[in-house]
Order: C-alpha cells, then sequence, then structure tokens
C-alpha cells in the first residue's frame, strides 16, 4: 500500500506573505495617510489575498500581486465611501482630514523629512501612490501600470505630476519655512 | 547642443533607473551640456531619496499581531472535531454546492477518470446521514445479513462490511446512496462516544484503475478514499487524517481477506 497523497488546498507562502506586511503597511499608510486605517486596509488585503489564493502564480512577484489586490481593495472602499456620501473627495485637499503624519513626528529628525511628509498629503492619492511605487518601491513602470491597471503612459503622466507638484508644494511651504537643499 | 532625444518620460526614468543603457547614454551626455536639466536631475534624485528615508521609517514599525493573524490561512482545520451539528452544517454547504453544479462538473471529471468527485459526494453523504440521529441508515445492523445481502443485489457485485471492532467502531447499519451513474453502498460505524464513520463503495467504470489512498478534506470531513479492482472505497470521519488512515489500512486488510476467501453462498 502506498503512502497517502495530499491534496490540500494551494496555499499562498506563508513566509513570504508575513515579510510583505512592512511594505503593505508603507503603501497602506501613503494611500490613506492614517496608521490605523491603514492597518485595516492590510488586514482587508491580506484576507481578499488568501480568498483569491488560486490566482496567484507560484513563483511569480508576491508582492506586486499583493499591492495590486490592496489598491483594488481601497478604491473599492473608496467609491463605496463616496456613494454614501457625495461630497467626500481625497484630492489635493490641505485640510483632508484623512491625512496625516505616516508617522508620528517625533521618530523623524530631519526638518525636510517632516516637510516633505506634509506636502505628501497634499497630493492626490493617485499621484502619492505613483511616487510611492516608482520612488521608494523602486518597481518598473510596467509593473505599476500592472498594479494600479493603467497604461504605462498614465504612469509616467502621473509621476511627473506628481514630482513637479511636490517639488513646488516644497519649495513654498505654507509656514514660510524654507527648506534648503 | 544635442538636446533632442531628453524627453521628459526619459528623465524620469533615467532618474529612476529604468532606462535602456542606450537612451540613459544620451541624457548622460545632455546633462554634461546643459546645467539647468542637470539641477533638474539632481532636485529629482534628492526628492526620490528623501522620499525613502521618509517611507522607510513605516518598515521598521513593529508590525501589530492582528495583521499577523491574517498572514495565516484562514481556514485552519479548526472544524475537525465533529459534532453533529457541524456535519449537519456541512452537508447543508455541500448541498448548496450540488445545487449550483457539481454534479454536472463531477460527472465530467468522473469520465477523465479522475477520483476526487468521488471523495466529495462521500464526504457529502457522510455528512448527511452520520448527522442523522434516528435514521442514519436504512437496515440496522441487527440485520447485517440480508443488508449486505441487499446491497450486494443493487450493486451488483460482492460488497462486504468491514469489521471495525478492532479500532472501536461497531457496525449501525447501511443504506443506499444515489451516485451519479451508479449507486452507492454506505456502511455506518459508530465508537462508545458516538463519533460516526462511514465507508461507501462503488462500482467505477472499467480502466479506471487503481489509486493509492488519497486524502481530501471536505468540509470539516476528512475522506481516505482509493481504488482497488474497479471498485471506489471511501472512508469519510470527522476524525483526524491520522486516526482515520489507521482505519483505512484496517479496512483494506479486510477486504482484501474478503475478496481472497471464497464468496458466500448467501448472496443473490
Amino acid at each position: 500500500m502506498t503512502p497517502p497523497t495530499s491534496n490540500d488546498d494551494p496555499g499562498l507562502p506563508q513566509p513570504d506573505l508575513v515579510a510583505a506586511i512592512p511594505r503593505l503597511r508603507r503603501y497602506a499608510r501613503v494611500l490613506t495617510g492614517e496608521a490605523s486605517r491603514a492597518d485595516d486596509l492590510v488586514q482587508d488585503t491580506l484576507a481578499r489575498g488568501w480568498e483569491k489564493r488560486r490566482m496567484w502564480r507560484t513563483g511569480s512577484d508576491l508582492r506586486a500581486w499583493l499591492f495590486t489586490i490592496m489598491h483594488n481593495v481601497y478604491v473599492n472602499q473608496l467609491a463605496l465611501v463616496r456613494r454614501e456620501s457625495a461630497n467626500v473627495s481625497i484630492d489635493a485637499d490641505p485640510t483632508n482630514p484623512a491625512w496625516q503624519l505616516p508617522v508620528r513626528a517625533n521618530q523623524i529628525d530631519r526638518v525636510e523629512v517632516l516637510e516633505l511628509m506634509q506636502q505628501m498629503g497634499r497630493l492626490s492619492a493617485d499621484q502619492r501612490e505613483v511616487l510611492l511605487l516608482a520612488a521608494v518601491e523602486e518597481l518598473r513602470y510596467e509593473e505599476i501600470a500592472g498594479i494600479l491597471s493603467i497604461p504605462v503612459g498614465t504612469v509616467m503622466s502621473r509621476l511627473s505630476r506628481a514630482r513637479n507638484n511636490l517639488r513646488q508644494l516644497v519649495a513654498e511651504p505654507p509656514s514660510g519655512l524654507r527648506v534648503v537643499k | 547642443m544635442k538636446r533632442v532625444e531628453t524627453s521628459e518620460a526619459d528623465v524620469h526614468a533615467y532618474v529612476d533607473g529604468r532606462l535602456s543603457a542606450a537612451r540613459a547614454a544620451g541624457i548622460d551626455e545632455a546633462l554634461a551640456n546643459d546645467p539647468e536639466l542637470a539641477a533638474q536631475v539632481a532636485a529629482m534624485r534628492a526628492q526620490n531619496a528623501a522620499l525613502r528615508d521618509a517611507f522607510d521609517l513605516v518598515l521598521a514599525e513593529p508590525i501589530p499581531e492582528r495583521l499577523l493573524a491574517a498572514a495565516v490561512p484562514p481556514h485552519p482545520r479548526a472544524q475537525r472535531s465533529g459534532s453533529l451539528l457541524q456535519a449537519a452544517i456541512a452537508a447543508a454547504t455541500l448541498i448548496v454546492g450540488i445545487g449550483l453544479g457539481w454534479f454536472a462538473r463531477d460527472a465530467l471529471i468522473e469520465h477523465e477518470g479522475t477520483p476526487t468527485s468521488f471523495a466529495r459526494q462521500a464526504a457529502f453523504a457522510h455528512a448527511l446521514y452520520a448527522s442523522d440521529i434516528n435514521r442514519p441508515v436504512e437496515i440496522w445492523a441487527a440485520e447485517e445479513k440480508r443488508l449486505v445481502n441487499w446491497l450486494t443485489k443493487r450493486l451488483g457485485f460482492q460488497v462486504h462490511a468491514p469489521d471495525l471492532s478492532s479500532v472501536g467502531y461497531a457496525l449501525v447499519g447501511g443504506r443506499l446512496v444515489a451516485g451519479n451513474e451508479k449507486p452507492t453502498a454506505l456502511f455506518m460505524y459508530e465508537n462508545a462516544d458516538k463519533q460516526r464513520m462511514s465507508l461507501q463503495v462503488r462500482k467505477h467504470p472499467p480502466g479506471t484503475g487503481e489509486t493509492a489512498f488519497r486524502y481530501a478534506h471536505e468540509n470539516g470531513v476528512g475522506v481516505f478514499y482509493w481504488i482497488d479492482d474497479a471498485c471506489g472505497y471511501a472512508l469519510s470521519g470527522n476524525v483526524d487524517r491520522g486516526q482515520l488512515l489507521k482505519i483505512a489500512h484496517v479496512v483494506y486488510g479486510q477486504l482484501a481477506a474478503a475478496e481472497a476467501a471464497p464468496p458466500p453462498s448467501a448472496a443473490k
């Protein structure tokens, strides 16, 4: 008699999944701008990832796959909020209560970093997202296009606008405090 | 001055290290001749570095417990300790699955000779009948001989009800279960803790071949199943895999011994 073979569910590689959590939290923080909402988003993303685990191709980039899910979960949740209250806007609103400093201010020892983060909050979520994926995560533009389901050309134009806007915002801080590079 | 090829897109790709070597060389050349562009590139690089500095701080934060928990598969074998209620829930879930077209799918799979559908149906039948306290079987063990003869007649080949007393299970009785094309015989067993287990037997199309013991876990019911001599067997229960395998070995051994013995004359 041959030993029994298992035909359990295909899973996700759990060590890789755990390893991806810090980056998911960072992406979520950039999207939501607030720690506990960001972690809610990460939690929803992981749950969705398990639901869709059969869609993940073994050996492919788990981080990019999870980013795609996170983006979609975020967009869907946002659409829901917008349906419920018609006047919610996340775009470039300096008084947007959704955006706070992604990290505690006392963790930041350089004034330009603090300012940069504040100015990030004045960009639209679309632009913040592209900036994070390109400049911080250092993903290829094609990968970013895949994650966001937009053409590569759109990735590049958003990135260009995000950089220019951020540079202008940093150059002209509302407080009058100028950052010297 | 050559500024022909320095599109804005290329400059961004250059800063992000995403430009092909040939075009990057073009930018290098342009930078040497264009201080304004050089300053722009330097500013973009500084911005990238500042963003990384700022947002790398998040990576260093400890991961909250709830997120670590969310990285664990959501279906641990938690439902394994089988209660009758759980079995009933499993049965209800499977009925919905079948209603949604599992039967059609199973029939297709079966023609390809994959026995997994057998395991799913076996789990369904087990969940349905093991949870029935008053009427889990059609013929009780008190009339074992009549039961075996009846099932043998209905299935068209000699069936046996193994004696599982060595592993603490007594025969409760048996019933006929509707299969896709052919009926299935079900023998129900019970231990001192009122835990039930079922052995299901049916004819498989010729040429199905033999299979190793295979394990499936369907909605809280564990199933070991195998095909031997064009007969499919499925042992289902809400016990852990090791225990179920042990019992499957006993069943297999008894059936092999029964096959070797001369057929009882009672079958007609």
